[in-house]
């Protein structure tokens, strides 16, 4: 899919300033959990790079990882080369979202068969990110507002308001990963 | 089902086929990695170097690591051990494509048995984890390297890894005691021993150490620990003069004195320490970190006292001396954190990992420091001068604006003018970060009467080349153009 760096072409001269120490990798609980260096602020950081000179094609693949964010801006604070990470991650998702791409990572969604409308949520976001599609009928996320912070989730009294599992979060999921750890440990 | 996996380095000069249905096979469907952006984060670490690998894959154990290897060998397919990817020289950029091995998975703490001082861990353990394990035991693994919040144990052996408390307790080399290693062929061996010492045979562990994931898959590590000190004191001195600071690391080291840690910042360091973190620390043109550190507070104020002494001699000011925890880690953030400081020097120059960590004799320390400012001014580039002193260590980084190709001329020049320097004055190319890519070129110069060697073991010992091919004596002869650069050069 074709795609403008709109927003992105102003951190051009700027992504070198990530001088790629890693030093970012302990402070991001995505990468905590699944392990996987794609998952890192620098894993990222260095993909969006190889977009931005042509050597990486944008990928469905490729933005769902950069939607794939809490926003919790540890790794700002952490990294002392003060790459603006989650700045960088902002614009990139902007210029995903107009070029069409369709990648949710952790964006909070709705289900529309059990949301009752009653727009709480719209009231709970502390970052605008939601509103009522009077047309559509349904409760729309902008993706480059959701900060996925969970509020909505939290807030929904009909369990429609959810984002994306999968992080180890969940007891069962964690009660899974202590028994691997533990048989690998004994055998 | 079969599916095969066409991948393509940058420019597209080579296809190679990797049967990833085998691999899933192995490791399972989660552990294997083939998008394009995937390869492409798993062909980058911390240095000027670029090459996508074919395919990510994450073993869980030895057995797989071995199933692997023999898969690759058999094929001859390269296989590029990875820990964190933080290492400075390119050492894990598969320049040759092939697989990449994402060692992080086997991050299991083993054993630490305190009666025979040891402890054994797997390859993929950060060394930061590792230390935060033995610290309820009051005892420490004392490589501490910089990146220890993200090097694994495994990176830090095939690099033998060394860092602020070099001076006193020696690199990785000096706390290896064994491993298990999977070889080229895919035979799992056991290296090494239990025991502090081993007098016979060809020590094939200690090969092991700096070969840079060359000779073999380090998958387990029996390191030695050490007893946490009680007391440790830092001190630090400033110097107007860049070669005071130099003659006072060569005279602590000359008159006996045992710090557990020297530590040496040009202006350029101080300036970028200063600007990202204001730090608010003296514009001068050196400032010397020094520390002592053990059981009795009374033998360490005597080591301190007399660091501090020499300091004074060689007109060190401003010295602060601190036993408190807290004080220690203000003193010394700025060094630790320096090299991505000088990252946001200033705007448009990148802080590239070249000529990173050459080792000369104490008595050139200063002169060392100097000839680094005068080899940048002449070639258009900022260097700076810090690093582990007392372990004879002296870092530089290459400031230069990265998209200007002349700039790229100018890098190579002055790094090729300063390993000339080294060289003749009896120092190495590398202290601790590796070889890689990047140093290669001033490697070969140095070891030019050892080069028919290594090639005679590399090929005795992995004759189809399969791992990390193209590194160490094997790389090309111009690193600028080995593999594509990180940046964007116009
Ligand atoms: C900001 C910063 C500061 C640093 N400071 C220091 C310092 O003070 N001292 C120091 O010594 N280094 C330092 N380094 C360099 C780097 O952290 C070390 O070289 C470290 O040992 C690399 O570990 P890694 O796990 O990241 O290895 P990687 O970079 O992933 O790999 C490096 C090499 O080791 C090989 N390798 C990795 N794991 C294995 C294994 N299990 N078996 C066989 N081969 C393997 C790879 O094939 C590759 O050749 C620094 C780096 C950065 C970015
Ligand atoms: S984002 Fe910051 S901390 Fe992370 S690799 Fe880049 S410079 Fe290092
Ligand atoms: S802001 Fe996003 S990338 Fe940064 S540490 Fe948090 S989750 Fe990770």
């Amino acid at each position: 899919m074709p795609m403008e760096f709109n927003r992105m072409k102003k951190w051009q001269d700027k992504l070198h300033v990530c001088i790629r120490c890693g030093y970012c990798f302990e402070f991001c609980h995505i990468f905590k959990v699944t392990g996987w260096e794609s998952d890192t602020p620098r894993g990222k950081l260095i993909m969006l790079h190889g977009m931005m000179n042509g050597y990486l094609n944008p990928s469905e693949e490729t933005a769902e990882k950069i939607f794939e964010c809490y926003m919790c801006k540890r790794c700002d604070a952490a990294c002392s080369a003060k790459v603006k990470v989650t700045e960088l991650f902002t614009d990139a998702k902007a210029d995903f979202v107009d070029a069409g791409f369709k990648a949710l990572g952790t964006v909070s969604r709705t289900d529309p068969d059990k949301c009752s409308r009653c727009r709480i949520c719209i009231l709970a976001c502390k970052h605008e990110a939601r509103v009522y599609d009077a047309e559509k009928d349904e409760i729309v996320v902008d993706r480059v507002k959701c900060q996925s912070c969970g509020t909505c989730v939290a807030a929904c009294p009909s369990g429609a308001a959810y984002s994306r599992e999968g992080y180890g979060l969940s007891q069962k999921e964690l009660r899974e990963s202590v028994k691997q750890f533990l048989e690998g440990v004994s055998s | 089902m079969i599916l095969i996996n066409e991948a393509r380095s940058g420019k597209g000069r080579f296809m190679e086929k990797v049967n990833v249905q085998k691999i899933i096979d192995i490791v399972g469907e989660n552990n294997v990695k083939s998008d394009p952006g995937e390869l492409l984060v798993y062909g980058a670490d911390s240095s000027v170097h670029e090459a996508p690998a074919w395919i990510v894959v994450r073993p869980e154990n030895a057995r797989q690591v071995q199933a692997i290897v023999k898969y690759a060998n058999a094929g001859k397919i390269p296989v590029v051990t990875r820990g964190s990817g933080s290492g400075m020289s390119g050492q894990a950029v598969p320049v040759k494509g092939g697989i990449v091995l994402d060692m992080k998975r086997m991050n299991r703490i083993l054993e630490i048995n305190l009666p025979d001082v040891y402890c054994r861990v797997e390859a993929g353990v950060v060394d930061d984890d590792l230390n935060r394990a033995l610290k309820p035991y009051g005892m420490f693994y004392p490589v501490a390297p910089a990146s220890s919040r993200v090097a694994t144990i495994g990176g830090e052996i095939a690099n033998n890894a060394s860092g602020v408390r070099s001076v006193k307790y020696g690199a990785v080399r000096d706390s290896v005691l064994g491993m298990k290693v999977v070889m080229a062929n895919g035979d799992l061996v056991d290296l090494g021993c239990l025991t502090r010492v081993e007098a016979s045979g060809y020590q094939l562990d200690r090969l092991m150490v700096g070969s840079e994931g060359t000779l073999g898959i380090i998958v387990e590590a029996t390191l030695k620990f050490q007893p946490l000190p009680k007391f440790r004191c830092m001190g630090v001195a400033n110097f107007d003069k860049l070669e005071q600071a130099g003659d006072a690391i060569a005279e602590i080291m000359e008159s006996g004195c045992q710090p557990s840690l020297l530590e040496l910042m040009d202006n350029v360091a101080i300036t970028a320490v200063n600007k990202t973190m204001d730090m608010g620390l003296p514009d001068v043109e050196a400032i010397l970190m020094f520390e002592a550190d053990g059981m009795v507070k009374e033998a360490v104020d005597f080591e301190i006292e007399k660091m501090k002494a020499v300091c004074e001699k060689h007109e060190g000011s401003g010295i602060e001396l601190s036993y408190d925890a807290k004080e220690r880690t203000r003193l010394f953030a700025g060094r630790k954190k320096l090299f991505p400081a000088l990252s946001m020097y200033k705007e448009l120059l990148a802080c590239t990992s070249l000529a990173d960590d050459m080792a000369v004799p104490y008595s050139k320390m200063a002169e060392t420091a100097r000839k680094i400012h005068d080899i940048a001014k002449k070639n258009h580039v900022i260097m700076t001068a810090y690093g582990h002193c007392g372990s004879g260590c002296m870092h530089t980084k290459i400031l230069m604006e990265p998209n200007r190709q002349d700039q790229w001329e100018d890098a190579r020049n002055a790094v090729a003018e300063l390993y000339e320097y080294v060289n003749s004055v009896g120092g190495t190319t590398s202290a601790e970060h590796g070889i890689g890519l990047s140093k290669a070129p001033a490697f070969k110069i140095e070891k030019a009467a050892s080069l028919p060697y290594m090639h005679a073991i590399k090929k005795a010992l992995d004759p189809n080349n399969i791992l990390n091919p193209g590194k160490l004596q094997d790389a090309p002869d111009d690193w600028v153009k080995a593999t594509r650069l990180r940046y964007q050069v116009n």
